[in-house]
């Protein structure tokens, strides 16, 4: 049995790929049934993937069939069921269900819903291929893939240019990454003997020891750059924020809970090749804890209650990477399992906070500025409910899911900074582990500020004559720097009606059930040890070194007490109306403009790259045209100047002298041909 | 083979097709009846045929007989498009002139009048000598002809 669905494992990104072209070909006949071949293929894969999960062994592989034969190099498509690979498959298919079944409430009557489907379906096709590939080429085809639908579901509502340029520069942020995994994979090609580019190739022991000093420090610095453009690290985290132009469950999806994860899963696969430098993992530590740090401070201050959502996601898989980065010597295996556990979790309460979020938008008429709405508990208790669930699991508190595995990785970073020390590193992770533990403030802190805005105070619903609603006042200190008016939202053909209303059961389902995992994923799969025990089936990772490492009451302990104090602080400032953010806001003005204004990175970028490209630009432009086009015309118009000019003169419509000119023409190349 | 078809036989008939086809090409060139410059470039074909099946003889194969039997074939189906082209460009200018058909010419480029040249040239005088060559009726000159009162009333 077990072999069936390694066997079959192929048909777990084909069965979303069907649905998609059904729904795609299908789109005039199925209208708005458009859901139905895309949620079934979904949902399907879902159970085939829960039948691999316990199918998972090492050395599982399937061979699908050939792809790239280049010489002697093939490169097939081919699978590997291992812990790691079943893992995401579950998470994913889970969530891209639970989002799909959402997206059919969310996204009705929307004009492109059978466009919406087809790409949903297509995604999931390339996210689990992603995962499953067995090569580096394979996994890097399936990351340009999830990186095209990504770019076509932000820009969903094209006709938005706030839309349509978030697409964009998500899509051109992410191809600097993809430049980064090219370059790994071709100098893979280059210092592998057999230039056999398949994960059971390169990630054995053998392989790994005989690769040049040079290559065992550059491809997981590569590794390293393409993921932090995928899973939006810094310098390239700027596209995420931006990405929430699209609808709400892409947001879910594709921007919490699974595609930005692909940079995490692409380090945890190659572990033992990161494991080589590890110089690399103090960068990968220090850049996930920057990341972690910078982004949960810019949540403190946002208004946009999605943008608070991706901010935090932004932060979260800073922690992931810190996680993979404190895998230094015997704390590897450790450190990559709690990244991966934390993968595990957030990919629910993430996913559960942002389809929460697009339900509060949804009842408030696609308003998603928390200034103009509040005091919801009454009037959505099915969201309130499930987004107090998700907020607690975001900031840490026992027993929610987020609390297991945050405390994990707080732990490998401690246990790093102990292992670490013997190369010098060990005061940095030190230093990391209490940056992440203020973060775990700060994530409490904005959490439960987002929560309280939305859920407690005076009920109020959004209405045109806001403040905030057609324009920022100028010096209220409310200045709103978004491309898009919070009341501009996402226009799409929703019926108005219901404002203020709970959204119907086929959105709160999804939502209740996902509620529930961020609940129990922690407790049943963390002290169980279950999480782990499937992982260390994974390839390859027998290889990282491990050390016998006890829980840390001391850290569960400081983080909780933090979480608490996050949540304690934003109930006294956001509950009620209270004058003491005003106060602060005023008092530290500099930092809470900074922190408004995404201190000022979008800015920063815009002058140092874009500036920079499009006076490139111009000088192309002004070569282009001014030196090429000139010489194309130019060459243009010599046959013009010949014909015009020299031999129009004898064309003179007397077809004797036609005829003498080519006799003559014919006498002059016998002569030519008898002369040579 | 039964009998030697030599070099010296070969040459005999290339020189036939070769004077047939320059005389093609000259009655081509020089004449500005439509028929006369398609009879001409009959000739010039027959030229090319009587070589090749000569060749063909020379080198003991079909080869040549069997070009030349295909370009009879093309060159009976040219004759009757030719004829057909020729009949219509007589209906629209009732003259079977060369020159009237001018049109094709680049603009700006002025209309040659062969006729008029030929007539304002310098009579041809004989070339005196024992074996002077007979008087050829000088080429293009438009000869005279009625016009029809039919084709007036087409007009």
């Amino acid at each position: 049995m077990s072999g069936f669905f390694v066997q079959n494992v192929w048909m777990i990104p084909c069965l979303p790929l069907l649905g998609a072209i059904i729904a795609a070909l299908g789109a005039r006949r199925l209208r708005s049934s458009s859901h139905v071949p895309v949620v079934a293929g979904i949902v399907l894969a879902f159970l085939l993937s829960c039948g691999a999960l316990f199918s998972a062994s090492p050395e599982a592989t399937t061979w699908v069939g050939r792809w790239l034969p280049i010489g002697n190099l093939e490169v097939p498509v081919e699978f590997r069921v291992d812990g790691l690979t079943t893992m995401m498959l579950s998470m994913v298919t889970f969530v891209s269900s639970l989002v799909a079944i959402f997206a059919v409430g969310y996204m009705a009557g929307d004009p492109g819903y059978p466009r919406f489907f087809a790409l949903i379906g297509l995604f999931v096709f390339s996210m689990t291929g992603l995962v499953l590939s067995n090569n580096y080429l394979l996994t890097y085809a399936f990351w340009e893939g999830v990186g095209v639908c990504s770019y076509l579901l932000i820009g969903h509502w094209h006709t938005r240019p706030a839309a349509a340029s978030a697409a964009l520069k998500a899509f051109l942020v992410n191809r600097i990454g993809d430049f980064g995994f090219a370059v790994a994979i071709i100098w893979l090609w280059a210092v592998l003997p057999d230039h056999d580019l398949s994960y059971g190739n390169i990630l054995n022991g053998s392989t790994l020891a005989a690769l040049p000093e040079a290559a065992k420090l550059g491809i997981p610095l590569l590794l390293f750059w393409a993921a932090t453009a995928k899973s939006a690290q810094i310098p390239l985290y700027v596209w995420l924020p931006d990405a929430m132009e699209g609808p709400t469950p892409v947001s879910a999806l594709i921007h919490a809970a699974t595609m930005v994860t692909a940079g995490v899963y692409l380090i945890a696969r190659s572990m033992p090749l990161i494991a080589l430098a590890p110089g690399v993992q103090v960068l990968i530590a220090v850049t996930g804890c920057a990341t972690a740090l910078l982004s949960a401070s810019i949540a403190l201050t946002q208004n946009d209650l999605k943008r608070v959502m991706a901010y935090s996601t932004v932060s979260q898989l800073g922690y992931m990477f810190m996680g993979l980065g404190a895998g230094v010597s015997d704390v590897a295996q450790l450190a990559v399992m709690a990244a991966m556990f934390h993968l595990f979790t957030h990919a629910f309460f993430k996913g559960l906070l942002f389809l929460a979020s697009g339900s509060v938008m949804h009842a408030m008429g696609d308003v998603i500025d928390m200034r103009r709405f509040g005091g919801l508990r009454h009037r959505l208790p099915f969201t309130h409910l499930t987004f107090a669930v998700g907020g607690l699991a975001l900031a840490g508190i026992f027993p929610f899911a987020g609390f297991f595995s945050k405390d994990e990785i707080l732990l490998a970073l401690k246990s790093a900074s102990y292992s670490g020390a013997g190369q010098g590193w060990g005061w940095v992770y030190l230093l990391i582990y209490w940056v992440a533990i203020v973060t775990v403030f700060m994530t409490a802190f904005y959490t439960a500020r987002a929560y309280f805005m939305t859920f407690w105070g005076p009920e109020k619903l959004p209405s045109p004559e806001d403040p905030e609603a057609p324009r920022p006042e100028p010096g209220s200190g409310h200045g709103d720097h978004e491309p898009h008016g919070p009341g501009q939202g996402e226009t799409h053909d929703h019926d108005h009606g219901h404002v203020g209303e709970e959204s119907p059961p086929v959105m709160t389902l999804p939502l209740l059930i996902l509620a529930v995992c961020a609940l129990l994923a922690g407790i049943c799969f963390g002290p169980t040890h279950l999480f782990e025990h499937h992982l260390h089936e994974t390839f390859g990772w027998e290889l990282l070194g491990h050390g016998e490492h006890g829980s840390d009451l001391a850290t569960a302990l400081i983080s909780t007490i933090g979480g608490l104090l996050g949540i304690g602080l934003a109930y006294r400032f956001y509950a009620a109306e209270s004058p003491v953010p005003g106060q602060l806001a005023t008092r530290f003005r500099p930092l809470y403009e900074a922190s408004l204004n995404k201190f000022y990175v979008d800015e920063a970028y815009d002058w140092v790259v874009v500036k920079t490209t499009k006076a490139l630009a111009i000088v192309c432009e002004f070569l282009d045209i001014y030196l090429v086009d000139q010489l194309v015309i130019g060459i243009a118009k010599l046959p013009r100047k010949l014909g015009k000019d020299l031999l129009a003169g004898y064309q003179n419509g007397l077809i004797q002298f036609y005829a003498a000119v080519s006799a003559l023409g014919v006498a002059v190349l016998l002569f030519i041909l008898l002369l040579f | 083979m039964i009998d030697a078809f030599t070099l010296d036989l070969l040459r005999n008939y290339l020189l036939v097709g070769a004077a047939l086809f320059a005389l093609g090409m000259l009655g081509f060139l020089s004449r500005r009846n439509l028929i006369v410059m398609f009879l001409s470039a009959e000739m010039m074909l027959q030229g090319t045929a009587l070589s090749l099946v000569a060749f063909g003889r020379y080198h003991g194969n079909f080869t040549g007989q069997v070009f030349t039997i295909v370009i009879l074939t093309v060159a009976a189906c040219e004759a009757s498009i030719a004829l057909a082209l020729i009949v219509i460009l007589y209906n629209r200018r009732s003259s079977l002139d060369v020159t009237l058909w001018q049109d094709i010419r680049e603009e700006g480029v002025p209309a040659a009048s062969p006729a008029q040249e030929a007539s304002e040239a310098e009579p041809i005088e004989p070339v005196p000598g024992p074996e002077s060559y007979p008087i050829l009726t000088p080429a293009g000159i438009e000869p005279a002809h009625p016009v029809q009162p039919w084709l007036e009333r087409r007009k």
